[in-house]
């Protein structure tokens, strides 16, 4: 009789299972979803994610004992390199970018395990070649036969390499063993683009084998997101519109088009790029109600209450009203003076491409009614940061109206995302002294103080809980095409209508158009100065 | 005591300023005021006890690299009950490093050297430095002695101690566990002996997720540790934790016993779910790592997870049918500062060491 492979005994179920048992050795030694062993099968290995990210996430993971023994990883790409090409390179850059350095024996132990897979992701033979490697692994190394696809490649590939792993059988389930796939951002350029890539996804794995990466939700600070708010009990009786004035969440980017990058990034632009994936995602954690409990549907099913939420403007007046895109002019910015979106590389000159778009986002929840969301996100804005602010409502005037300086501000508290990441809460407090003068003062949590361990990179923890099938952190397919849904009729608007809202301009190192403080002047609010 | 500082037999060097203990919170806060530069953070309070005045120095230096991860309020206590009169001497400072290159961090210490007997002077020196409302966080070193007592622990949130250096296990442990009872359990308590054999758990853990060591854990017929002798408390935590965790029940309660050379280790027996006689050995070693091999056999499979003096990594592997499968990873520190911050990294209850210890204290 044959030996299945994922299981190592011949019915083809696990060991444990027959004895009704798990493997005891893992009970309560570590309090996370165990990754299991697997062959990661990575597409588009010669690109930048896999040199910069996932590979030494991977390593990061070997060095802190995190990946389990036996992973074996296979980079699946068109050019004509041999494995050991393809090792030095990722070596090379392992040396630049890890976040634990680089340790010869580590990684001599990880790169073993490395291999390079030739072929075109539309050649149906490199797909049968695949399958034959990696059944021939699963048979050598004795180990089970789980298989993580990670599709890394050009967004216009993703269609290929989905219906080539289909065709080759190596999405089929197998009894014991597990196959999943991940697959990166640009999850589609539209509503209907997601909806077909989903339909491509989902009839190649199951929804549950699917883990669409957003590395905004691996990082540290949007996980304690939920943290904050639901392991606290002084925040939760005031999350919601009796207390919260409005909530403002801002990316800002000070880079703009270098490195070639604006020929994809005209294609896609700001909303499309930033807001319908990591921003609404982070607004999300933000809105979201108290899961049942922290299983990944758990909580996708109370994010995409949130984003189904979402007021539409889906007019161009609601568009012209609540939204503000703008592209930056030529400007300085830490003394360099740098081009304007449109003199650009790989800009056209005639671009209708927003860099800069600021949302008012409107959550009709009974929680959140009539609290206005406003995100906002940028390129050649001055400096790099992404925050969430929490504007509590000011107190009644009735106590220090008469005081100096009048009413005090009201309380805000800042979840600083990027850089510096960490929370800090401002206060309103008393300036010593025989009169009374009040002055807002902050209280300041950051991470880089207070734990001198650094954190591990989004990608570390999001290959591991793939390998764990903890989907917690990646976006569900209703989540990606309620998303998709919201951001569509604004792009629609703006590239549809007879009476399309106007693009805004402001100089590269400002904070964006006049036209998106106005959006929030007009209700008696400013955007924090970050 | 002023004898001993003055003769220069106790070293002071790095604990910084001398101070009243009056006028220990007055001189804190100049430190601060006369350094604008520097960011002062703290996450606990970490209080570090020892009953052998010369490791005050010694401590002082942990504590300059435990502060690069862990900020806290660092209180070092170093007791000399020898002395004949009572006294305290005082120091402050402050442990800087960047952060990420940029930012300069401090934490701040208070040692203490107390001379002498003075009926509850050790208690209210700890009550007294505390930062209101961050944990505190007790490292014990060395033999538990009678200053562990009741007005003491039920302050601690977190106890941690190694029991490998101690004359008398049994004996110290019973003083936790009492302390423990007498806490309802609040304490978090931590031995550095279980913390040394961490990485080697999770290895065989992740090990066992094998399909042929899957299928050979129900055949196991061997377990073999080496360890240095001075480590017979983790090898026997460790044992503890494969057995347990296995669901053999003990030979001791079996009426079952092994023939054991003390001199080269000591031998264990073990009945299976199923009634198989499982042999478990221990090993001293005292050229090797600590903790050098765990190995787990059955008739067609080893796991094996080992370790060589002086290398940083664990050598992990199953052999089956004359062919192995070799990963390495992490092994765990071999100071006992890395210990603890590794140990204080992790947090958590510690509910796997109280699930092992009723077994390890029978094999004690």
């Amino acid at each position: 009789m044959r030996q299945n492979r994922c299981s190592g005994i011949a019915n083809g179920t696990k060991e444990w299972q027959v004895r009704g048992v798990s493997n005891p050795f893992r009970e309560d030694l570590v309090s996370r979803n165990l990754p299991e062993a697997c062959t990661v099968v990575i597409f588009g290995a010669t690109g930048d994610l896999t040199h910069r990210k996932l590979i030494p996430a991977l390593y990061n993971q070997a060095a802190d004992g995190e990946l389990p023994a036996g992973v074996k990883i296979i980079g699946f790409a068109r050019r004509n390199w041999t494995d050991e090409f393809f090792r030095e390179g990722l070596e090379k850059l392992n040396r630049e970018v890890s976040r634990t350095g680089h340790d010869e024996e580590v990684w001599a132990s990880l790169a073993s395990n490395i291999e390079y897979h030739q072929s075109e992701f539309q050649d149906d033979d490199g797909y049968r070649r695949l399958a034959e490697r990696l059944d021939a692994i699963d048979q050598e190394r004795g180990g089970k036969g789980n298989r993580l696809f990670y599709v890394a490649s050009a967004p216009e590939y993703f269609d290929d390499i989905l219906l080539h792993l289909k065709r080759a059988g190596l999405s089929d389930e197998r009894e014991g063993c597990w196959s999943r796939v991940i697959v990166e951002k640009p999850f589609g350029t539209t509503l209907a683009t997601a909806q077909h890539l989903n339909e491509v996804v989902n009839g190649t794995f199951e929804e549950k084998d699917t883990y669409r990466i957003d590395h905004y939700l691996g990082k540290e600070t949007a996980q304690n997101i939920m943290v904050l708010r639901f392991a606290n009990a002084i925040f939760e009786p005031m999350w919601n519109k009796q207390f919260i004035d409005h909530v403002q969440i801002t990316c800002a980017e000070h880079l703009g088009m270098e490195g070639g990058r604006g020929g994809y990034y005209d294609q896609a632009g700001a909303l499309r790029d930033m807001v319908q994936n990591h921003l609404l995602q982070l607004l999300s954690l933000v809105a979201m109600e108290p899961p049942t409990d922290l299983s990944a549907d758990g909580v996708r099913d109370e994010k995409v209450k949130v984003i189904r939420s979402l007021r539409q403007w889906d007019t161009p007046e609601l568009v012209a009203e609540n939204v503000t895109r703008g592209q930056y002019t030529s400007g300085n910015i830490n003394g360099k003076e740098v081009p304007g979106y449109c003199e650009e590389d790989r800009v056209d000159p005639e671009s209708e491409t927003e860099a800069f778009v600021a949302v008012r986002c409107m959550i009709d929840t009974w929680r959140w009614s009539g609290v206005p969301f406003y995100v906002r996100v940028g390129k050649r804005l001055p400096k790099k940061a992404t925050e969430i602010s929490i504007h509590f409502k000011e107190t009644p005037s009735v106590l220090f109206n008469a005081a100096p300086g009048g009413v005090p501000d009201g309380n805000v508290l800042v979840i600083r995302i990027q850089p510096d990441e960490g929370i800090s809460f401002r206060i309103n407090s008393k300036l010593p002294g025989t009169t009374l003068r009040m002055e807002p003062v902050k209280m300041d949590f950051h991470y880089s103080s207070s734990f001198g361990k650094s954190s591990p990179e989004a990608y570390e923890r999001l290959l591991l809980d793939a390998m764990a099938g903890d989907a917690t952190l990646f976006a569900r397919r209703d989540e990606v095409e309620e998303a998709w849904r919201f951001v569509d009729n604004i792009e629609n608007a703006w590239h549809e209508s007879d009476n399309p809202p106007l693009m805004a301009e402001f100089p590269a190192g400002s904070w964006g158009p006049k036209e998106a403080d106005e959006m929030l002047k007009s209700e008696g609010r400013k955007w924090r100065r970050l | 005591m002023e004898e001993a500082l003055m003769s220069g037999k106790i070293s002071t060097e790095g604990l910084g300023m001398p101070v009243e203990i009056a006028a220990i919170d007055g001189e804190l806060r100049k430190l601060w005021e006369a350094d604008e530069a520097s960011t002062n953070a703290s996450l606990m309070n970490f209080l570090v006890y020892t009953e052998d005045p010369h490791e005050l120095t010694a401590n002082s230096k942990m504590i300059q690299k435990l502060t690069r991860e862990h900020a806290c309020r660092a209180v070092l206590i170093a007791m000399d009950r020898k002395a004949p009169k009572p006294s305290v001497a005082a120091w402050i400072t402050a442990h800087c490093h960047l952060a990420h290159g940029k930012k300069s961090i401090c934490s701040e210490q208070i040692s203490f050297l107390l001379s002498g007997y003075s009926f509850g002077r050790f208690r209210n020196t700890v009550f007294a430095h505390l930062n209101s409302d961050l944990p505190l966080v007790f490292w014990w070193q060395g033999e538990i002695s009678d200053l562990f007592e009741e007005r003491l622990y039920s302050i601690l949130d977190r106890f941690i101690f190694d029991s490998s250096t101690w004359s008398n296990p049994t004996e110290g442990f019973a003083k936790i566990m009492e302390a423990r009872e007498q806490t309802n359990d609040h304490m978090v308590t931590q031995d550095l002996s279980w913390t040394r054999s961490y990485h080697y758990r999770l290895a065989i853990a992740g090990l066992f997720d094998d399909p042929a060591a899957e299928r050979s854990f129900f055949e196991i017929e061997e377990v073999n540790i080496v360890a240095q002798k001075s480590q017979r408390t983790s090898a026997l935590l460790l044992l503890a934790w494969v057995t347990e965790q296995a669901g053999w029940k003990t030979g001791l309660e079996l009426g079952l016993t092994a023939e054991t050379n003390p001199e080269n280790g000591e031998s264990f027996l073990f009945e299976s779910k199923e009634g198989r006689n499982i042999v478990a050995k221990i090993t001293w070693d005292d050229d090797g790592a600590p903790l050098s091999l765990l190995s787990i056999k059955s008739p067609d499979c080893e796991v094996k997870v080992s370790r060589q003096e002086g290398t940083s990594h664990l050598c992990q592997a199953i052999c089956t049918a004359g062919h192995c499968l070799n990963v390495s990873g992490p092994a765990d520190a071999d100071d006992p500062e890395g210990l603890v911050a590794d140990q204080l990294s992790r947090g958590g209850k510690n509910s796997l060491f109280l699930r092992m210890l009723p077994r390890f204290l029978k094999l004690l």
